[in-house]
């Protein structure tokens, strides 16, 4: 059994729940795969449409239907509980991790449409755990460097939103969040009346976001008490947008970055002297 | 000591393939340069260059839907139907949510091609090439799926927009396609 005192373990552990949540509800909706489907293979092939490209996906369409992708997710289902039992460190352990990003790497080729932000932190993670984790060649040194550039790459994502709602008047303005929420798309009517009611909520929420996205990366320096506002300042963001917009991926991506989030900040001088 | 090297050397390479990666993902939160053009469309097969500016600058405040009629004959036309796109929350949404697969699919595809929309009508392209492109092909293939009320029919969709559950204006037209034999 693997232990979870470990940091990368517990960033797959974390991930992993996601990745199970999300193969399962791809197999629960396997059709949007067939030929009838809205992701046919059919049709999304033609994103390859230079002469060099198609010997090179021509073995891919026999995979590419409901029964070669519910088998792929399956597999995937079946890769993250092996994970539980071999630690990612041991031979067999990384070449479960390493089928798992294969996985990965394979269905994006079909799922370019529908697929978010977490599927692409989801596959940063893996690939990170991956090249950091090979066997004979890993270093402590090089899980560190695997950790930095998790936690490094998560507080860039914040950063980044923080910093286009900025820019954006629609955000400053405090009618950005009313909008989304208002959608059926991302939205509720719970929260679209709820923003009616009380309309002073509009504002604190879009600043809120900004403030708290844009300097999302100083958990990286301040002492550790201080660091853990924004984190659990995170963990309540992604718990809501899960809970208000349905992304509930989002929120087992982007909790699985916080222990590199952990790991960096106690690397920092005040901690370590 | 052979084995030693060999784990700097890897060390090296890791660190230079993250450290290139990390800054490209930086370049590419600049939409629109040929840079981060050039890497998003010609590079990234895999979908591993991210792109973080969630709802933003511009957050979506609109609700796309998606509706088709079949031509039965010349003067003979079924009445739209609506494909469901968007859908509403379930209490086990925040953790189970497999409905928003088909439907952030289509949703995506659609709010792609109201995306490419303007670019076809402001470079004097032609919007007829618009049916070229891998948006409209999903959208057409969708729709084509559905129910057929004759074996020979025509089809025709319509992508329309409405503000969601506020009421403040009124649905309106985004595209109007030609009639596709399906």
């Amino acid at each position: 059994m693997i232990s979870f005192n470990n940091t990368t373990q517990l960033i797959l552990l974390i991930l992993s729940v996601g990745v199970f949540i999300s193969a399962m509800e791809y197999i629960k909706k396997i059709e949007v795969f067939s030929s009838n489907g809205l992701l046919s293979w059919n049709v999304m092939q033609l994103r390859w449409n230079k002469h060099d490209q198609k010997p090179l996906l021509k073995p891919l369409s026999k995979l590419f239907n409901e029964r070669g992708l519910a088998t792929l997710f399956l597999i995937r289902c079946c890769l993250l509980i092996s994970l539980l039992f071999f630690p990612m460190q041991s031979t067999l352990g990384w070449v479960l991790l390493s089928l798992l990003g294969l996985s990965l790497l394979t269905s994006s080729l079909v799922t370019y449409y529908g697929s978010d932000g977490s599927d692409q932190m989801t596959m940063l993670i893996i690939i990170t755990l991956v090249i950091c984790n090979l066997p004979g060649l890993s270093s402590p040194r090089l899980t560190e460097i695997g950790l930095w550039f998790i936690g490094l790459q998560a507080c860039l994502s914040y950063t980044v939103a923080g910093i286009a709602k900025l820019v954006s008047s629609e955000w400053r303005g405090a009618t950005a969040i009313k909008d989304v929420f208002s959608t059926k798309t991302y939205g509720s009517r719970k929260a679209t009346l709820f923003l009616q009611k009380y309309p002073a909520a509009n504002g604190f929420l879009c600043w809120n976001v900004m403030i708290m996205e844009t300097l999302f990366p100083l958990c990286l320096f301040l002492p550790w008490p201080y660091a853990m506002v924004f984190l659990i300042w995170g963990f309540t963001f992604h718990f809501f947008t899960a809970l208000i917009m349905g992304l509930n991926s989002f929120f087992w991506a982007f909790m699985a970055t916080y222990p590199a989030l952990y790991f960096i900040n106690h690397q920092m001088p005040w901690h370590l002297f | 000591m052979a084995k030693l090297d060999a784990t700097v050397v890897y060390e090296i390479i890791v660190t230079v393939f993250l450290a290139f990666w990390f800054l490209i993902t930086i370049i590419c939160q600049f939409r629109n340069n040929t840079l981060s053009n050039f890497f998003k469309h010609k590079v990234d097969v895999f979908g591993l260059i991210p792109l973080w500016t969630f709802f933003a600058p511009h957050p979506g405040k609109r609700d796309y839907h998606l509706l088709y009629r079949d031509k039965i004959t010349e003067d003979d036309y079924s009445e739209w139907q609506e494909m469901d796109i968007t859908e509403e929350r379930t209490f086990w949404s925040w953790l189970w949510n497999p409905e928003k697969r088909d439907k952030k699919i289509l949703s995506d595809v659609v709010q792609s091609l109201v995306t490419m929309i303007p670019a076809y009508r402001k470079e004097e392209l032609s919007l007829n090439l618009l049916m070229f492109s891998m948006p409209y092909i999903i959208v057409l293939h969708a729709v084509s799926q559905r129910k057929k009320q004759s074996e020979d029919v025509y089809r025709q969709f319509m992508l329309a927009e409405t503000s969601g559950y506020r009421k403040e204006t009124d649905p309106s037209l985004v595209l109007l396609s030609t009639f596709h034999q399906i």
